[in-house]
């Protein structure tokens, strides 16, 4: 197939947190806001002239500062921001909307604070503490907080709008890009899909990390142009697979993945698609931020919720995505010390395989693991179980006539 | 004749192995690998080749696939596949009784479980460092001023085992050498060493699924007193190849390279 138009300046972006785009929006005088968990409504932080900034750490080397103030037994996601951060990579933010649904993270907005990390006059971060259920008490207490420490923090620091109407048109913005991954991805369901994981996981995290307005164009551009794309005669993978698990910003953790002959179809990891590119629906005789709010708490598959319903729901929600992007296994992947996912991913990976039968490898990795050799073999073994067990499949079917 | 050729490129070693199209051995080369794979598989392919009365060079092999951590790097091969899927194909065809294997490499430690074919069940690596691996027992031997033979043979015959704790293996050196300063027996402190890697192989091992019939893979398992203490923690007799065990990667190898070869 031949290359996206617009992929290498896709990657080319991801190369900085501070990119060319966030750049052109501030010179614009956009004001950043940072945030690194799905429970901060993403959508918010695109009110008025604002806009919303995923914090990712690419080209991460050493973590031995990071390390000093968090210890050795935290997420390399958590270090590595905060790395970053004391490097003064996110001096360019105007605030840090951090929340507390997992202590490592929370610790790392922490020293934000305390080592007064980002030379910004004007800088703010606030912490939302988060609820482990949806009822409407938690919900009212969410809402609250949203309102008071991001939307009512926003104009008194900024002067940002953020009134329904504001919030309306935020929403409509981030609905547009959403259908457009929707449609993107839907291709992903095809028999032999017209695009690869690798560049569906830039797109996506491009959605995540550029200011909207102007990444746009382009996304409807690219939409348009996979809409004729012509594909290989061959197809160029072995094996369907589903990745499912913790944080996920490492596009090259995706192209291990391919380059060992797999095809990544769908993606349920933070700040993948799935969740994270659904459209909100707002109803309107309902209040705006609630309807937000609960969008991402009910969308959310965090496995910090622990109740038996929630557990249950994300192990249904991975089978079902094998099924409807015909995927052939699962990969869990887990960041290594991520607390809530270790627990998930000893446990579904388990029942995925015994009890749904769908054949399924668990990993642990480093933040940034293209280098890893080892990593490459875990991956094109599975690869190679599942070719298999695909080619036993079709001639046994055979033999049954 | 046709025949077909295996490579495992190993961080360690470089194995090479050529099958008629009978399956039967007719060129195995085991080499010290060098830092770079693919003048490794040159030369292990090389010196397989010359075994072969009927071959003049790797490019006649009707076909070839790569496999260890230099699977991509071994010239004129059709295809590569994993050492996983390989050691597992080679254990089968060597005896197909065995259903689990650990694999004990230069720089992981790979537990496996078969399918009646021969194909991967379910695997277990640890890679996360050189403890356990044939690194570690490289830099036990130094500590002991051994070679790696008389160091394996070290803990047959002690009494009791001083237990290591660390596992790291810049730690347990360190360990071992503050050991061997207080005088406490080396054998006593070697047998430590093996139940400590031989636990750690153990979890690798129930983590794959393996529940009886193992065999050891790997340069490590030629490794009398690892074998035995593996015996001890496993509570399973392991099964002796009648294959160099080494050479099971490459072997495996060569079998795809076979039954592809043929089935073209």
């Amino acid at each position: 197939m031949r290359d996206l138009k617009h992929l290498y300046e896709f990657e080319k972006l991801l190369q900085e947190a501070n990119n060319e785009l966030v750049q052109k929006a501030k010179a614009d005088g956009g004001i950043a806001l940072g945030y690194t968990c799905y429970h901060i409504p993403e959508v918010l932080l695109n009110c008025g002239n604002c806009f919303s900034v995923r914090l990712r750490a690419p080209r991460t080397g050493s973590m031995d500062i990071a390390t000093y103030y968090m210890s050795n037994f935290l997420c390399g996601f958590s270090k590595a921001i905060l790395e970053r951060a004391i490097e003064g990579g996110y001096n360019f933010l105007d605030a840090l909307l951090a929340s507390e649904t997992c202590s490592e993270m929370n610790r790392t907005a922490e020293h934000f604070e305390l080592l007064n990390l980002v030379e910004n006059d004007k800088f703010f971060l606030t912490f939302l503490d988060m609820p482990f259920k949806i009822a409407d008490h938690t919900v009212k207490h969410y809402v609250t907080q949203t309102r008071n420490k991001i939307l009512n923090k926003m104009t008194e620091v900024y002067g940002i709008d953020t009134s329904d109407a504001a919030l309306l048109k935020a929403v409509e913005e981030h609905n547009e890009v959403c259908r457009l991954m929707t449609e993107i991805g839907n291709y992903r369901k095809e028999d032999n899909p017209r695009i690869t994981g690798y560049e569906y996981h830039i797109l996506s995290l491009i959605t995540y990390c550029c200011p909207k307005s102007l990444i746009l164009p382009m996304l409807r551009e690219t939409a348009e142009e996979l809409k004729t794309r012509e594909l290989d005669e061959k197809k160029n993978f072995r094996a369907k697979i589903v990745v499912v698990g913790s944080e996920m910003d490492d596009p090259d953790f995706t192209a291990l993945i391919e380059d060992s002959g797999a095809l990544v179809v769908a993606d349920r990891y933070c700040f993948g698609t799935m969740p994270g590119r659904e459209e909100i629906k707002i109803n309107p005789d309902e209040d705006v931020l609630t309807q937000i709010c609960l969008h991402y708490l009910k969308t959310s598959q965090c496995p910090r919720y622990m109740s038996h319903e929630k557990v249950q729901e994300r192990r249904d929600y991975v089978r079902h995505l094998v099924d409807e992007y015909h995927a052939d296994g699962v990969m869990y992947e887990q960041l290594k010390f991520c607390e809530y996912w270790g627990y998930e991913r000893a446990l579904a990976s388990y029942v995925m395989s015994n009890d749904y039968g769908v054949p399924t490898a668990a990993v642990d990795r480093q933040y940034t693991a293209s280098a890893s050799g080892q990593l490459r073999t875990r991956v094109q073994a599975f690869v190679e179980s599942l070719e298999i067990k695909k080619i036993q499949k079709e001639r046994k079917a055979k033999e049954n006539g | 004749m046709k025949y077909f050729g295996g490579c495992d490129v190993g961080s360690t070693y470089t194995k090479c192995v050529i099958l008629d199209e009978n399956g039967k051995m007719v060129a195995n080369v085991t080499n010290r690998s060098k830092i770079n794979p693919v003048a490794s598989a040159e030369i292990a392919l090389g010196d397989a080749v010359a075994q072969v009365s009927g071959l003049n060079s790797a490019e006649e092999l009707s076909y070839l696939i790569g496999t260890g951590y230099g699977r991509n790097k071994v010239p004129f091969a059709d295809e590569n596949i994993s050492e996983i899927s390989c050691h597992a194909m080679g254990v089968h065809v060597t005896n197909p009784e065995v259903k689990a294997i650990i694999d004990i490499g230069g720089q992981d430690v790979k537990g496996i479980s078969i399918d009646t074919d021969g194909t991967v069940k379910n695997f277990a690596m640890n890679d996360k460092c050189a403890a356990g691996t044939g690194r570690f027992y490289e830099a036990m031997a130094n500590a002991f001023e051994m070679t790696l033979p008389e160091f394996s043979k070290l803990s047959l015959n002690a009494k009791n085992t001083i237990p290591i704790t660390a596992q790291c293996t810049v730690f347990a050196e360190s360990e071992v050498i503050s050991l061997v300063g207080e005088g406490k027996p080396m054998d006593e402190i070697a047998a430590g060493i093996q139940l400590a890697v031989a636990k750690r192989c153990f979890v690798m091992a129930k983590k794959a699924g393996a529940t009886d019939s193992i065999t050891l893979t790997g340069g490590c398992a030629k490794n009398d007193g690892l074998k035995k203490a593996i015996e001890k923690v496993l509570k399973i007799k392991v099964f002796e190849l009648s294959t160099d065990p080494q050479l099971m990667g490459a072997l495996g190898a060569a079998e795809y390279a076979r039954q592809k070869g043929l089935a073209k």
